[in-house]
């Protein structure tokens, strides 16, 4: 029988909050140290280093180590899906491509430093378009092409230029079959990830063991790289990071962390940090820019035939998790019960900085492109927003994606779905934002001098927090007193997984939430995760493996307790500090009876493997609906949003605060991408002109929505803790930022009948596309 | 290189405490405060005082201390986050103790200075409206939260200091 939970479920503060609130919370760049890293950026975006002189920079005083490609010849810093990346090259690929690295004794002198290195370059033709990038006249930013294959590998340095795909029945006769069909193109900017903390890392070396503080959302993946990179054992790099200023997708492993313990181990080892400036720090990461193509075919019920969609993204020099367009163009496919359909995903790389993964990798692109189509077929059509996503949307019980599909690219399970109440969501969605006022297409709900209000609604799944079992592990030790010590290789960026960790161990184990404790953010904890903080997983895959490892612990504890209570050990029940005959808890051994030493355990997944479905056949996935009212300024072009709905399943909420926090900050940021946030070169100037947070225009208080409401759904299978999602959870991280461009797109046309095709929508984007408009 | 050219002795005084400090002229006070007196509360998120992550109470006004040189805060009173909750107990001050309850902290970089414009807002302002919350924290950036939980702490915290909490 099913107990009654006493933590889960329960809204408590969030670990650390103490540490992060007196300022004891000790971030990378709060290390103190003994040098200061300065780099020296490429000046040009495309173009070879025919000599460097760095003579005159050592010469400077305060100067004691200086790196360039020369140090390093063809050293590889291995990432997980990626081009293979040297820790410095002579071929730059981006404006501030590093070039060399200076430690010195002050961060000015290392800074002068880099006003001494003589550099010359032969300078290349650069391309900063992927559609343009991946013609076969364009300029080469790898000699073999500048296309990234699904068959590349982190070591990989060839391949063919070919498209991430996944299919499945058969698009052209689909199509054929269609009453309507519309197709049309979409552009989506880019989005710079900007946690609020820069970019750092501090290394020491203590003889041949080397420390690395790293902000960074992929620690194992760092020691990994480093380790090889430096050509030493993993086992002597420890790599802590355990206070991350924000991740969002933005910190993975990069040169900085090579680069940073080279130059300690150049100068024996000394404390040594480099922590990016504002300025640099907004030009190492962002969201993949991309060209969208989307064809949607429709009978006259509104049953849709095929969906095809194509994309180039844009990988910059480099890219990091790159090579899966196909795979986040892919979400919006299993949405919709649509037998025919085609994903193709050129990763092209070009001459701006790294793209990578962001809080739903690309989803509000892909998102934004299918749901404007489908809006526009509903429209053809003479349907409703609503009706026609909610005759083709799939809920629990379907078969997900409706035929069996072919993919070069990763591909989750074809499964039945759980946890995937899409229409109960919809439904309350339309009730929380009043959809009773929407006038019909391209119609606003109000009119008020050169102000319309509109409506919009979309909707999509997504694959988020159910990756990679076989790709991390996570321990606990059972003390004699009953407590419980988490070893995790889960991390904390704000969305707290050591908060909802602790609460499962507690409620499994049933004891207090302050009985346990979380030790993380250290390789050094012998725990590890490959796949990273990444895929709003922590608490799935995370929590999965702690409750598997928590079962092996009472297992343990049952074959001690059995023969003491004369029974078998599956008829102990270990539970609330004790261990107990099933039915009978009057017959116990209390925990410090029982226990003279630790019971320790650890859990992992077969290796690669994936998270496991939740039962054969079953696998749970995320339904989302967002509803918007917005206001258009038609003379200003500026876009007020009045209202926003946010619509989820989290399977069960484990913590309901951090649950809802975590939609809210989602969805904020989707909006700065959605109307304000622009990255911005300057092809002429060779310059990032966003490269400051005044003109990258983050969302400020004063941007928000009046009012953010948030229709949260719980449903899940029960089952024993550790089997299938932990106690029916289901991923939260991501799952509030997917709809910002799209819910915008679909209120704004509402409001003044014009379709925005290009992310961001900011005013002039608006005051263009009104431009002749006699208004509907 | 000497560590300091043209150096400084400035007073400061620092969360009650005097401070005599040897200082660059082109030293910020948010360099001085991390670096020389270890006081790493106050964060540097730009440098250019567009994110609010270094405010310090400055005779009770917050002040981006990356924009201010410290040899012009000579007898100038200073508030960092270190200072806020109780000296003796430790008990933290009811603006901290909302954030905390009203998950008003997600990464927590932002915090120490939102929380300082927050107390010099409620220390003028003790019922502030929503939109003069709004105003006062405009000039912080926080890439986490979306703001909601920030405005829900911090009339948490008017409400608690106006019942004695403060």
């Amino acid at each position: 029988m099913a107990k009654e939970l006493k933590v889960v479920g329960k809204s408590i503060p969030i670990r650390g909050s103490e540490e992060l609130v007196t300022g004891k919370a000790k971030f990378v760049d709060d290390m103190p140290a003994e040098l200061h890293v300065n780099v020296l950026g490429s000046p040009h975006p495309h173009a070879i280093i025919k000599n460097i002189d760095t003579s005159k920079a050592e010469k400077l005083e305060g100067v004691e180590a200086i790196l360039t490609y020369k140090d390093v010849p063809k050293r590889l810093m291995p990432r997980a899906n990626q081009r293979a990346l040297y820790v410095l090259d002579e071929h730059l690929r981006h404006v501030g491509d590093e070039v060399a690295a200076v430690a010195a004794r002050t961060r000015a002198i290392a800074e002068k430093a880099l006003e001494l290195i003589k550099v010359e370059y032969e300078v290349l033709p650069a391309v900063f378009d992927p559609e343009e990038a991946a013609k076969e006249d364009a300029p080469k930013i790898y000699p073999e092409g500048n296309v990234y294959g699904p068959q590349y590998g982190e070591l990989v340095e060839k391949g063919i230029n070919a498209p991430t795909l996944l299919e499945w029945g058969d698009i052209e006769k689909g199509f054929a079959e269609a009453d309507v069909i519309v197709e049309d193109k979409f552009k989506a900017g880019s989005q710079v990830h900007s946690a609020l903390e820069p970019y750092a890392c501090v290394a020491s070396w203590q003889g041949d063991e080397l420390t690395l503080w790293a902000c960074t959302q992929t620690p194992t993946e760092v020691r990994k790289g480093v380790a090889y990179a430096l050509g030493i054992p993993e086992s002597k790099v420890r790599v802590v990071s355990q206070w991350v200023g924000g991740g969002f997708g933005g910190k993975y492993t990069n040169r900085i962390q090579p680069i940073t313990a080279l130059l300690s181990r150049m100068v024996g080892g000394k404390v040594t940090k480099y922590v990016m400036t504002r300025e640099e720090a907004l030009v190492q990461a962002k969201r993949f820019m991309a060209t969208i193509y989307v064809k949607i075919g429709a009978k006259k019920d509104g049953t849709l035939t095929a969906i095809y969609f194509k994309a180039y993204a844009d990988l910059g020099g480099y890219g990091n998790f790159c090579g899966i367009t196909a795979f986040w163009g892919g979400y919006p496919c299993c949405s919709y019960n649509c037998r025919n359909a085609r994903w193709e995903g050129w990763d092209v790389h070009t001459n701006h900085f790294t793209s990578q993964p962001y809080r739903s990798v690309q989803l509000p692109g892909s998102n934004f492109a299918t749901e404007q189509v489908f809006d526009a077929i509903a429209e053809k059509l003479g349907t409703s927003p609503t009706e026609i996503r909610l005759k083709n949307m799939a809920e629990s019980g379907d078969m997900s994606p409706p035929e069996p599909w072919v993919a070069n690219t990763p591909a989750y399970p074809r499964a039945i779905l759980e946890s995937y109440p899409s229409r109960t969501i919809m439904r309350q969605v339309m009730e929380k934002i009043d959809w009773s006022r929407w006038k019909g297409w391209g119609k606003p709900i109000a009119v008020s001098g050169s102000k319309r209000r509109g409506l919009g609604i979309v909707y999509s799944g997504y694959d988020g927090g159910f990756a990679f079992d076989g790709y991390r592990s996570q321990a606990v030790s059972l003390n004699p007193d009953g407590s419980v010590s988490i070893l995790s290789s889960s991390q904390s960026a704000g969305q707290s997984p050591w908060t909802t960790q602790c609460q499962l161990v507690a409620e499994s184990m049933g004891i207090a939430y302050e009985d346990v404790n979380i030790f993380a953010g250290d390789t050094n904890t012998g725990q590890w995760d490959l796949f990273g903080m990444r895929g709003s997983s922590s608490l799935t895959t995370g929590g999965h493996l702690l409750l598997m490892a928590v079962e092996k612990v009472k297992q343990e504890v049952r074959l001690l307790a059995a023969p003491k209570l004369g029974v078998k050990p599956e008829e102990v029940e270990v539970y609330g500090k004790k261990a107990y005959v099933k039915g009978n808890e009057q017959k116990a051994i209390p925990i410090p009876e029982l226990l003279t030493q630790v019971i320790c355990a650890s859990a992992t997944g077969p290796p690669g493997s994936d998270f496991p479905e939740s039962t054969p056949g079953h696998k749970v996935r995320n339904a989302m609906v967002q509803a918007a009212e917005v206001e258009v300024d038609t003379e200003t072009g500026e876009v007020k949003v009045i209202k926003l709905v946010t619509g989820n399943c989290p399977g069960r909420m484990i913590n309901p605060g951090i649950v809802k926090n975590q939609y809210i900050g989602g969805a904020v940021q989707a909006l700065g991408y959605a109307l304000q946030e622009e990255f911005n070169y300057d092809e002429e100037k060779k310059a990032y002109l966003h490269a400051s947070y005044a003109n990258l225009k983050v969302p400020r208080a004063k941007d928000i929505p009046d009012v953010i409401e948030n229709v949260i759904v719980e449903e899940y299978t029960e089952r024993s803790p550790h089997e299938g999602t932990p106690y029916g959870a289901i991923g939260v991280g991501e799952l509030g930022h997917w709809a910002g461009p799209s819910v915008m797109a679909t209120a704004i046309y509402n409001a003044i009948g014009v379709r925005l095709k290009t992310i961001p929508m900011k005013p002039e984007r608006i005051l263009e596309a009104i431009k002749g408009w006699g208004g509907k | 290189m000497k560590a300091i050219v043209g150096g400084k002795v400035v007073r400061l005084t620092v969360n009650s405490r005097g401070y005599e400090v040897e200082v660059c002229p082109n030293e910020t006070l948010l360099d001085v405060l991390r670096e020389k007196l270890g006081l790493t509360g106050a964060k540097n998120g730009c440098g250019v005082g567009d994110c609010g992550a270094c405010t310090v109470l400055v005779d009770g006004k917050p002040m981006s201390s990356c924009l201010l040189l410290a040899i012009d805060c000579e007898g100038k009173d200073i508030l960092t986050i270190e200072g806020l909750a109780n000296p003796k107990t430790g008990e933290l001050h009811p603006i901290q103790k909302a954030f905390i309850e009203n998950g008003g902290i997600q990464c927590g970089f932002c915090t120490p200075g939102m929380v300082l414009t927050a107390k010099a807002l409620l220390d003028n302002n003790p019922s502030p409206t929503k939109e003069e919350i709004t105003e006062a924290i405009n000039g912080h950036i926080c890439r986490c939260t979306g703001y909601i939980s920030i405005f829900k702490s911090i009339s948490a915290a008017a409400e608690s200091m106006k019942r004695g909490g403060g």
